[in-house]
């Protein structure tokens, strides 16, 4: 009895001597910057850290691949799979750069499927979905059995979504644990491109002023997003992203936004009994027809040819 | 024998300590699930978070988020049973601090009552941010809570 009393005492004191160091280990990791090997991107460890805050913060902030497409359906557009690209395309991604930005790509198109309940489709773009996600080796946060489920079965829409963007939130926030922000800008861009395509693709359509300004307004993002791809100037993907950036910048930096005092609007209380609070302040979008047309090209070009990298 | 069981039931003690209990701190993924299906509005992101009144830095949780013009937004809160009223969750920005003038709250500080959503009209784009907080004065050893981002629609 004493013998095994003093073996499971010393057991006990090695297991708490290796939880320590583990979690030493584990408090580390958060800290240092280690690069998988097999990530085809290169770069520099040092810059890395510096901006990985920043990166983060971007990264963290951006809107949901649903909203842009809830807004949409909102306005009474009706659906058309001529904005969406084809699942298909992933067959021409062979790096993980290019997987990263098609799986942002791919989720904004989800988000817009998703709202629009289009069944069929969904699991075509979830199958795509997962096998970039996999190669990313982070098909571990994409419960792809259960989402098809949910887009098989009618009246789940709401269960559909909160796992499409549960997963997209859970990829993203462990590439950037694991020291892959680039990878995570890299999907946030993506999804913005996608969603600034389809604005100006619907408006092409179907001209509506509030479109317009919604897509004048992205200016917002397009700062923010432009600048964090330029910490990562000096990669050769990340400069030819750049590139196709500085196309959208000439015409963004045309359009000009202001701020005025606005007088809040009345009864928007509804019966819910939820209060509704309401900004006195509003952005006002200065920009002529002809910026507008240009920016509706310029965005087809460059997300053409960022899809095609 | 009293000595070994003694720092034996010790160093469990310790090692329970030591390892770590992030993955178990934040709101189970059923809460996050349940806090965003519960509306009517289209679920949007969420922001979990551990709470404790005896660290500082963890007695808040901070999110930056941008939001989009002319769109209707609701925010809502969910929490452990009985921390309804000791939890609260903020919208703000640099004009709009947190402390004296925030868009929005689920805690009217005015009236004293407690709500478990606000909506924002949002008439600009930009970087907004979103707090979940321990009410002042309340001492808790660990809970957790979640916040829910939807879309409710346009204000077109």
């Amino acid at each position: 009895m004493q013998k095994f009393l003093k073996y499971t005492f010393w057991t006990l004191v090695i297991i708490f001597v290796l939880s320590i160091i583990g979690c030493n280990g584990c408090q580390k990791q958060n800290d240092t910057i280690n690069i998988p090997q097999n990530i085809s991107y290169q770069e520099d460890t040092e810059i890395y850290v510096a901006n990985k805050a920043v990166v983060d913060k971007i990264v963290n902030s951006f809107p949901s691949p649903v909203e842009v497409a809830a807004i949409i359906k909102d306005l009474d557009v009706p659906f058309s799979k001529k904005y969406l690209v084809s699942p298909d395309i992933i067959e021409n991604y062979d790096t993980n750069v290019k997987k990263a930005l098609g799986l942002g790509v791919l989720s904004a198109d989800l988000g817009y499927l998703n709202v629009y309940e289009r069944t069929t489709l969904i699991i075509q773009y979830l199958s795509s979905i997962k096998r970039l996600a996999d190669d990313l080796r982070i098909g571990q946060f994409f419960d792809f059995q259960s989402l098809k489920r949910l887009a098989t079965s009618n009246d789940n829409l709401d269960s559909l979504i909160f796992l499409s963007l549960n997963s997209f939130m859970q990829m993203n926030q462990y590439l950037q644990q694991n020291a892959r922000g680039n990878l995570s800008l890299l999907m946030i861009t993506g999804v913005w491109i996608e969603s600034l395509y389809l604005m100006t693709q619907v408006y092409k359509d179907r001209p509506d002023d509030k479109l317009k300004e919604l897509i004048g307004d992205q200016k917002t993002l397009f700062t923010i997003l432009y600048q964090g791809l330029k910490l990562y100037k000096g990669d050769e993907y990340f400069d030819k992203i750049l590139h196709e950036f500085q196309k959208l910048d000439k015409i963004y930096s045309q359009i000009t936004i202001t701020y005025e005092k606005v007088k809040p609007e009345k009864n928007l209380q509804k019966n819910d009994s939820i209060p509704v609070y309401q900004q006195e302040e509003t952005s006002v979008i200065h920009m002529s027809d002809q910026q507008l047309k240009d920016l509706i090209n310029i965005t087809e070009q460059v997300r053409n040819k960022l899809i095609n990298l | 024998m009293k000595r070994i069981v003694f720092i034996t039931t010790l160093l469990a003690g310790l090692i329970f300590m030591f390892t770590p209990q992030k993955a178990n701190a934040q709101c189970k993924q059923q809460m996050v699930y349940a806090c965003a299906t519960k509306g009517k509005s289209i679920y949007l992101r969420d922001f979990n978070t551990k709470l404790r009144s005896n660290r500082p830095h963890e007695s808040s949780a901070r999110w930056t988020i941008v939001l989009n013009k002319d769109a209707h937004y609701r925010f809502t809160l969910c929490t452990m049973d009985g921390y309804e009223d000791k939890v609260i969750m903020t919208l703000y920005d640099s004009q709009h601090p947190e402390k004296t003038n925030p868009y929005g709250s689920t805690y009217d500080p005015k009236t004293g009552k407690f709500t478990d959503s606000f909506d924002f009209i949002c008439r600009k784009s930009g970087m907004y941010y979103v707090s979940i907080r321990l009410r002042e004065g309340v001492r808790v050893r660990k809970t957790c809570a979640v916040g829910i981002l939807s879309f409710v629609g346009s204000t077109y």
